[in-house]
């Protein structure tokens, strides 16, 4: 690793004012599992500043009230998936994050640095997105709220500036009838980065008819969004293969009118639409 | 009975280097460090293919820290190496042949010294076109990587006559089949530490395999004696065949260093450097064309098969002899040719790996075996009984089977275990859902040792000390498959005692004698052997001793638990450690040398034919599948495994070799591919090189087969790469049995197994880029 | 851009690794590994790919498994790292140690001290793990040798000992 200056604090405000004072080529330090790689690959553009945040208490846990959850950006994958309020009341995050690569790696990676990292197959963020995220940056100076479907201009590039510390995620409880699942497809059985995924949620009503429907497909669009599309198809209806069929080729079709036909399409085509078939079964069960 | 004959032979005791593995204490290479030793790096091709004008190394010479910095032109003996053929560099001086040739070696105080120095040296290259596939480099127009023929190695089989064969057959069956690259995966990269010596020579500790050929190398490089050259074996982090050429140039580039600098030097190669750098096991095309007759017996095989070599010769031709030999299977058949041809690209080069030269062509033959089951209509088990062999079988090559041919045996052990059969007739036939099981089978036999490939010797020493305990030492090195502990428990049933008398030493160039290499199976047949000879020596000095201490006649007496005893009283007359005091006491010698040279194999290079090898094992692997239709993921969930091994010298480490080998093949047919585009390899690192895991590996069920073998120490022969050889066919015909599809190509990623072919994003983004269309003929002739 | 070489500060950090407490002044730019290997000469601890594929570097960090090629040495602060020297009581042998021994879990041994590490921060939380949770567990340990069974095989038998 080449040499940098480095910088700690337990302290939010700190680490604010040390970013305030380090210019652009500052990083921020979580959980290191995507920074160290990239240190490692002796990039043009080396951090000059490494700040590491990852003693800052504020930033950690996860808390629940009036049907909202918090979630503190320095939360590993293990903390998330191990968590009853996620469990309970936002599922397919739990299994997210359970299927994140190592146990190794979950227990150091956190949510804030999947997010900010912002890789196209990044597992915590179409479930976030499913659980209509809204996320809260903070620099010395201001404090910004994004949507987290609006915060992403495209692979590893975020709406953030670099003296921008994520200190926050809420994201909405799911209603106690709603079921959601996060399906992904990798290469092998662990250790895997999503080829594809889903996360999808499903509500219905007594009658069974589908009163509320998430999809959020991973690692298939330029950035992440719900497929509204889709999920309109489904309001009010009742659950059905043929349907979920329907809602599965809808997907792909949206998907395909995003990135056009490309090398990977003739896979990914009908890949994609069995396992939001699949999800929205699971949901329905 | 059995059980009873040996008291250490086929126990599961444990690995006698084990202790050291568990606490951390076990010295692998990179654990080796001395006070004021530098750190080596070495600059590697920028381009895949190019003539080098100029190496200019006066700046990196200039930067602080750097002690050297140096190139080919300060290699004061021979600048090439090579086992076979003597044309790899050990620092490229006319031209770079792969983009892992090595030009530079720079030793410095630190190792980011030493990587800052690298990139102050500038090489002027002239680019030359560059060729990666065999049947492109074979073209008249090809570029040539070495003198004017890319073609070095071109076996032939003959047998009976090809084109009667054909005549005679109902039908003819043609299809081609393609293999990848394979890394060995060694978890612990390349490393060692090179010491000037006392005499002028050098001292080199490291994760090498196969130290004599290294230590050749090094010797000839510097222009030193043999005697000068000393190299010792760290614990072996794995090896799997890949620690011989690329250590050998490691070895050549550190002495280089240490003795210009007259300081010791380390080296250790990342992960990529070393994925970068090191050889593969060879990619092979293959074309297979068989006549059968509406019984599904076989009249013809005609085959060709293209080997890409890469940009050396390494151990391609032994390699690819071994699949000449083997490349019809198991099975009868009357007229035959086949045809191997190894050719010089500019991939990486390729030699040895478990298998050597075999999970290609069992892909192929395992693959064709059962597409003639389904035209004639029989089942993948019938179809091998049908045709396999049996003792007094003359195989492709005209040798005749003389000992315990044990194919049928392993195959219906191990079908009966699985049930194969009923699972195969009925997942054949299952309903629509989109997740669908398959069973699938593949069998070989498998040539032992080295055969007529090559000298076959290997020698072992055991020497009792005066207190009773024992050190084993061998040319044979262990990679951690067990080889050690295996040939000190046949030391110690010899010699009556338990395993904790004894230590093996770590197999040290100066001290025992040159063995040959340690690959095609050869640790426990050949080491074993001479372990066991060894021992004998010993052993009937101490029975004379202890015969004249005791007055009793040496027919009587025995060495059972650590004691003299009374053969029939079972009364024990004197502990072991008092026998060797006495011994000692005497004067006689309490060392024993042994030496084993394998029985005579034959070969004829130009009529293609031979007694190829002296022995050979059987072997049975059966997979059952998962394969989700829907997105082309294949889950193994079930495995049985069936070898006839001999005698397993070691219950634990065998199992060990059972399992191991079946991941490893499970690796080769669903997931691991080290491609290279356009001379530039695409995976580096584990991250995209990718294994299987703890979650991807089924339970095994290991069957072991116990036919001893006159040619075996203890009826022993091997078992570390039969296992490994028939899973990944085993896996593709299961795929077949549940899908309906054959894949031709491994791996069976998820693009293969959804649609017939693998995606490459190749040229401009977006352009999509398809496999050739496979060779797929299938003519019914009319009579 | 700056010269960072010239301002690159040591770092003041307390520590306690393998039941010892070191007070370090430690430069920042490297990874916990390569401080365990060359710094403090533990070398019981594997490099295999730097880049937390392989597991052959895992410690573990207040108990839990974490591939130390992916920390940098001043995130240790305060923390307790134990490694696989530090796995036995003097000459007394873990219950995982003993375990892999008798179940010929351990082949070239290179990822040996990986899959200790991380089978016991498995067992320190859940003594009584079923085959499903092990191989979750140690899905992040490469093994390019044993196949993974006789592991499994060690690490449920190590647990009744628990
Ligand atoms: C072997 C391996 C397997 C993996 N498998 C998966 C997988 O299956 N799925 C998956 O999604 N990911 C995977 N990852 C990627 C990685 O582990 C995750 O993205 C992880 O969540 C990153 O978190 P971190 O805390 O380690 O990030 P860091 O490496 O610390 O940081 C990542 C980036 O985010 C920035 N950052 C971090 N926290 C903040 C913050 N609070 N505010 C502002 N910026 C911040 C950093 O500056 C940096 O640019 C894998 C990585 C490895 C090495
Ligand atoms: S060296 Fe850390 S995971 Fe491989
Ligand atoms: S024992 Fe060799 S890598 Fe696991």
């Amino acid at each position: 690793m080449k040499p940098f200056e480095y910088k700690f604090s337990d302290k939010l405000d700190e680490i604010l004012h040390i970013l305030s004072q380090s210019g652009t080529d500052a990083k921020i330090l979580a959980g290191g599992t995507d920074l160290l790689i990239e240190l490692r690959r002796k990039p043009k553009v080396y951090p000059g500043v490494i700040v590491d945040i990852s003693f800052v208490n504020e930033l950690k846990g996860i808390f629940e009230d009036n049907n909202h959850i918090t979630i503190k950006p320095l939360s590993t994958h293990t903390k998330i998936f191990k968590s009853d309020i996620i469990r309970k009341k936002a599922y397919l995050l739990s299994e997210a994050t359970s299927q994140i690569g190592s146990l190794q790696i979950r227990n150091r990676g956190t949510v804030g640095g999947n997010i900010m990292n912002a890789a196209a197959c990044a597992d915590t963020v179409p479930p976030l997105i499913a659980l209509n995220a809204e996320i809260t940056l903070r620099s010395q100076n201001s404090v910004r709220s994004f949507k987290l479907n609006d915060f992403f201009i495209k692979p590893y590039k975020t709406k953030a500036n670099p003296d921008e510390v994520l200190t926050e995620i809420k994201i909405n409880c799911l209603p106690k009838d709603a079921k959601s699942t996060f399906i992904k497809l990798g290469r092998r059985n662990a250790l895997s980065i999503s080829r594809l995924s889903v996360a999808a949620v499903l509500q219905q009503d007594e009658d069974g008819k589908i009163i509320d429907a998430r999809i959020v497909p991973g690692a298939a669009f330029p950035t992440w969004q719900r497929v509204v599309e889709a999920e309109q198809m489904l309001i009010g209806e009742k659950p059905g293969i043929e349907l979920f069929r329907a809602a599965g080729a809808k997907v792909s079709e949206v998907m395909i009118s995003y990135t056009g036909r490309r090398w990977s399409t003739e896979y990914k085509e009908p890949v994609i639409a069995a396992l939001v078939r699949r999800a929205l079964e699971r949901c329905s069960i | 009975m059995e059980q009873d004959k040996y008291k250490i032979i086929g126990k599961p005791e444990k690995r006698v280097d084990v202790l050291g593995k568990v606490t951390g204490k076990a010295k692998f290479a990179d654990d080796y460090n001395v006070k004021h030793q530098l750190y080596g790096k070495v600059l590697r091709a920028k381009y895949p293919h190019a003539r080098i004008l100029k190496i200019d190394t006066s700046k990196a010479k200039n930067l602080p820290g750097v002690e050297a910095v140096l190139t080919a032109d300060d290699i004061p003996g021979s600048k090439v190496f090579g086992i076979v053929v003597q044309n790899q560099s050990i620092l490229a001086f006319d031209k770079v042949r792969y983009l892992g040739d090595g030009l530079a070696i720079v030793a410095a105080k630190t190792k980011e010294i030493a990587e800052e120095a690298l990139e102050l040296i500038e090489v002027e290259y002239e680019v030359l076109p560059v060729v990666t596939d065999p049947e492109e480099a074979i073209m008249p127009d090809a570029p040539k990587i070495h003198g004017d023929n890319n073609i070095f190695v071109h076996h032939k089989v003959r047998k009976g006559d090809i084109e009667k064969g054909f005549q005679e057959a109902d039908y003819i069956i043609e299809r081609k089949f393609k293999t990848q690259f394979i890394e060995h995966s060694y978890l612990e990269p390349e490393a060692i530490l090179a010491e000037p010596a006392e005499h002028g020579g050098v001292r080199i500790i490291g994760s090498v395999q196969n130290l004599f050929s290294s230590r050749r190398s090094v010797a000839a490089a510097l222009n030193l004696p043999l005697n000068k050259v000393q190299i010792i074996q760290s614990t072996l982090g794995g090896s799997f065949g890949g620690k011989d050429e690329v250590m050998t140039a490691m070895c050549c580039r550190a002495a280089l260093l240490a003795i210009k600098t007259g300081k010791p030097v380390k080296m250790v190669n990342t992960r990529e450097e070393s994925m970068l750098e090191s050889y593969k096991r060879h990619p092979y095309t293959m074309y297979y064309k068989w006549g059968i007759k509406s019984d599904g017996s076989i009249t013809a095989m005609e085959i060709k098969i293209y080997a890409d070599g890469g940009a050396y010769a390494s151990m391609s031709p032994y390699v690819t002899w071994r699949s000449v030999v083997q490349a019809t299977g198991p099975y009868y058949c009357e007229n035959v040719k086949t045809d191997v041809i190894t050719v010089y690209t500019n991939n990486n080069y390729t030699g040895a790996m478990r298998g050597f030269g075999s999970p290609q062509v069992n892909f192929a033959i395992e693959s064709m075996i059962d597409i003639i089951a389904e035209k004639v209509g029989k089942d993948p088990l019938e179809i091998r009984l049908q045709n396999g062999f049996e003792k007094g079988a003359i195989t492709a090559t005209g040798q005749k089977l003389e000992h315990n041919v044990s194919l049928k045996e392993v195959l219906l052990k191990a079908a009966k275990e699985i049930d194969f059969q009923n699972k195969w007739r009925e997942y054949k036939s299952q309903s629509d859902a989109p997740i669908k099981r398959g069973i699938g089978i593949a069998c070989s036999y498998r040539g032992v040792s080295l055969g007529a490939e090559g000298t076959d010797a290997a020698g072992t020493i055991v020497s009792v000390q005066t207190d009773g305990s024992v050190i084993v030492s061998s040319g044979i090195t262990d990679m951690g498959q067990g080889a050690q502990t295996q040939m000190c428990q046949i030391a110690a049933e010899v010699l009556g005692i338990t395993m904790d008398r004894i230590v093996f030493l770590n197999t040290n160039t100066s001290r025992v004698p040159d063995s040959g290499p340690t690959v095609a199976s050869r640790g426990t047949i050949m080491g074993g052997y001479a372990a066991k000879r060894a021992a004998e020596t010993v052993r009937s000095t101490l029975m004379s001793v202890a015969s004249e201490m005791t007055g009793y006649d040496v027919e009587v007496l025995d060495l059972k638990d650590n004691y003299l005893i009374d053969k029939d009283s079972g009364e024990r007359l004197a502990s072991f450690s008092e026998l060797a005091a006495q011994c000692f006491k005497k004067g006689r010698p309490m060392f024993g040398f042994g030496w084993y040279k394998s029985p005579p194999t034959s070969w004829h290079e130009e009529n293609g034919y031979g007694n190829a090898y002296f022995t050979f094992v059987y072997g049975t692997n059966i997979a059952e599948v998962e394969v989700d239709t829907e997105t082309g993921k294949v889950n193994v969930i079930n495995f049985v495994s069936a070898h006839d091994l001999g005698r397993a010298i070691n219950k634990q480490t065998v199992l060990g070799q059972f399992y191991g080998g079946v991941a490893m093949g499970l690796g080769y047919g669903l997931l691991e591919e080290f491609e290279i585009e356009d001379g530039i390899p695409k995976q580096l690192n584990f991250d995209e090189y990718l294994l299987p895991t703890a979650k991807d590996i089924p339970n095994i069920k290991a069957i072991i087969v116990e036919n001893e073998d006159a040619a075996g120490p203890f009826g022993a022969k091997s078992i570390g790469e039969p296992t490994n050889e028939i899973a990944a066919p085993a896996i593709i015909n299961a795929i077949y049995n549940a899908t309906g599809k054959r894949i031709y190509e491994l791996p069976a990623n998820l693009e293969r197994v959804l649609l017939g072919h693998k995606l490459t994003r190749k040229g401009e983004r977006g352009s999509v880029q398809k496999e050739k269309e496979e060779l797929i003929i299938e003519s019914c002739k009319i009579k | 851009m700056k010269k960072v070489n010239e301002i690159m500060n040591k770092v003041k950090i307390k520590t306690t690794i393998n039941n010892r407490s070191y007070k370090l002044d430690v430069l920042p730019n490297q990874t916990l590994l390569n401080f365990l290997r060359e710094e403090l000469g533990l070398t019981g601890t594997k490099c295999g790919c730097e880049i937390g594929e392989c597991g052959a570097c895992t410690v573990l960090i207040n108990g839990e498994a974490v591939n130390s090629c992916l920390v940098l040495v001043p995130q240790i602060n305060g923390k307790e790292v134990l490694t696989v020297e530090g796995l036995s009581d003097g000459e007394q042998l873990h219950p995982l140690q003993k375990s892999f021994i008798e179940h010929g879990a351990v082949h070239c041994g290179f990822c040996t001290p990986g899959l200790l590490m991380t089978a016991k921060s498995l067992l320190d939380e859940n003594p009584d793990p079923t085959e499903e949770e092990i191989r979750n567990a140690i899905a992040g340990n490469l093994c390019r040798c044993t196949g993974y069974i006789q592991v499994v095989e060690a690490v449920k038998n190590a647990a009744g000992e628990y």
